[in-house]
């Protein structure tokens, strides 16, 4: 991960070690930079005339994609927190009132699928990349929807990047293998429910 | 179970290289199996979007806690800004008729009396004269101070005891900053008998401009004089005195 490079107040640098931590105080991290900078919902609303459902989103958006960008590194502190969370709410308000007719309640798309398949090369990515075009989305959702609340909170977690080291002391589960046992068990599940016609 | 056990080893950067590429040879060769990732990457996708509508609703739930709070701090700036800004209107007007209407300090008096009384053009001979006295006061005119300075002590030491050369030497001390020798030069023209002598009121504004420890009470009792005798500069000596 880069270091941050001086442009950081220690509060910024503090949230941003505890946005890089797992479990609890990653979380603790995620809802402090919420709050600290939620003022900007208001923002929103008076500068770009947005409805406080609106604002809240684009601001939610902004947090999201900054605790992304933070964990994997892309958020290098060449300016303050503050700066460049402006920058990213300031942009996806313009963004909101130019796509305000067609899609209103988007949800920001934490990571792309290209994101995931650039492990893959080009003529595998290209094959994976085909039959996930034809996978039915919002099917899976549903699907995930039906698996039980145990499950779905252990494989969300996992995909948010939580080890299973983590999802085992927030879970409470034996041991770490045993989360990844359970885990794939859970996925193992979805697929069954996915495929069923 | 066992694919997906295997797909997610890679997915998570658990396989060496030589692993990496039979992984990828067998998404080519076995159609099935790529289903399999395919159906990996998907979930992964759906399961990472339902995590961030989650934290979503974390944090509706957190703002609606702290809403009044935010609202504050948005509007608080906003609202407060005219009276602010009125505020600072006002506080710039007082100050501004304070500067113009408060009295003007004695050496604000002295300094413009300073401007207007030796900054003007000292009177020469016509053209073609070699009279020192006249070379002082070109070298005076053109504010050449050091130059004048050293001509006119020129003159002094030549033994010439007239109002003049003493006064200009003393004048120019002044404006060069040479209050001991100001003073000591306004102390003789006050003793020489000469018409519109303004030796002493001089020597006051001297002592006035150097400031030391009994300056002013000296400065106070000479300016006294110039005023009981009806001296040349009382109308300036009387101002001074009451600000001193």
């Amino acid at each position: 991960m880069n270091n941050a490079r001086g442009s950081l107040s220690s509060t910024d640098q503090q949230l941003i070690d505890d946005l890089r931590q797992e479990g609890a105080v990653r979380r603790k991290g995620e809802d402090q930079l919420f709050t600290t900078y939620a003022y900007l919902i208001g923002e929103g609303m008076r500068k770009y005339s947005l409805v406080e459902d609106e604002a809240f989103d684009a601001y939610s958006d902004t947090i999201l994609s900054a605790i992304d960008n933070i964990r994997n590194g892309s958020f290098e502190g060449r300016s303050t927190l503050k700066t460049w969370l402006c920058q990213v709410f300031y942009n996806k308000c313009v963004d909101l009132l130019r796509k305000r007719s067609t899609n209103k309640n988007r949800v920001y798309q934490t990571a792309s699928i290209d994101d995931m398949l650039l492990q893959l090369s080009d003529s595998g990515k290209s094959v994976i990349q085909n039959l996930i075009d034809r996978s039915d989305q919002d099917l899976l959702k549903q699907k995930l929807n039906e698996l039980g609340d145990n499950c779905r909170q252990l494989l969300t977690l996992s995909a948010d990047g939580y080890s299973d080291k983590e999802i085992n002391s927030l879970m409470e589960y034996k041991t770490a293998d045993v989360v990844k046992t359970s885990r794939l068990r859970c996925l193992e599940k979805l697929r069954q429910l996915y495929k069923r016609p | 179970m066992a694919d997906l056990m295997y797909i997610d080893s890679y997915f998570k950067g658990e396989f060496t290289r030589e692993q990496n590429g039979e992984f990828e040879q067998k998404i080519k060769d076995d159609p099935g199996f790529a289903e399999e990732v395919a159906f990996y990457c998907s979930s992964m996708q759906v399961l990472k979007n339902q995590a961030a509508e989650e934290k979503k609703i974390r944090f509706r739930k957190l703002y609606e806690e702290t809403k009044q709070e935010h609202r504050v701090k948005s509007l608080g700036i906003r609202k407060i800004w005219p009276y602010v800004a009125a505020a600072a209107v006002i506080t710039g007007v007082i100050f501004g008729l304070y500067l113009y209407f408060q009295p003007a300090s004695l050496q604000q008096v002295t300094d413009q009396f300073m401007k207007k009384e030796f900054e003007t053009e000292m009177g020469v001979k016509m053209a073609g004269s070699t009279d020192s006295l006249d070379a002082a006061a070109h070298l005076y005119n053109e504010n050449k101070l050091t130059e004048a300075l050293a001509q006119y002590e020129k003159i002094i030491q030549s033994g010439n005891n007239t109002e003049l050369p003493k006064r200009m030497a003393g004048i120019v001390s002044l404006r060069l900053g040479d209050y001991d020798k100001a003073i000591e030069y306004f102390s003789q023209v006050e003793n020489l008998s000469s018409y519109s002598n303004r030796g002493k009121l001089y020597h006051a504004l001297a002592l006035i401009k150097r400031n030391r420890t009994g300056d002013k009470e000296l400065a106070k009792q000479i300016l006294e004089q110039v005023i009981e005798k009806n001296l040349e500069g009382k109308k300036d000596a009387l101002k001074w005195k009451e600000l001193l």
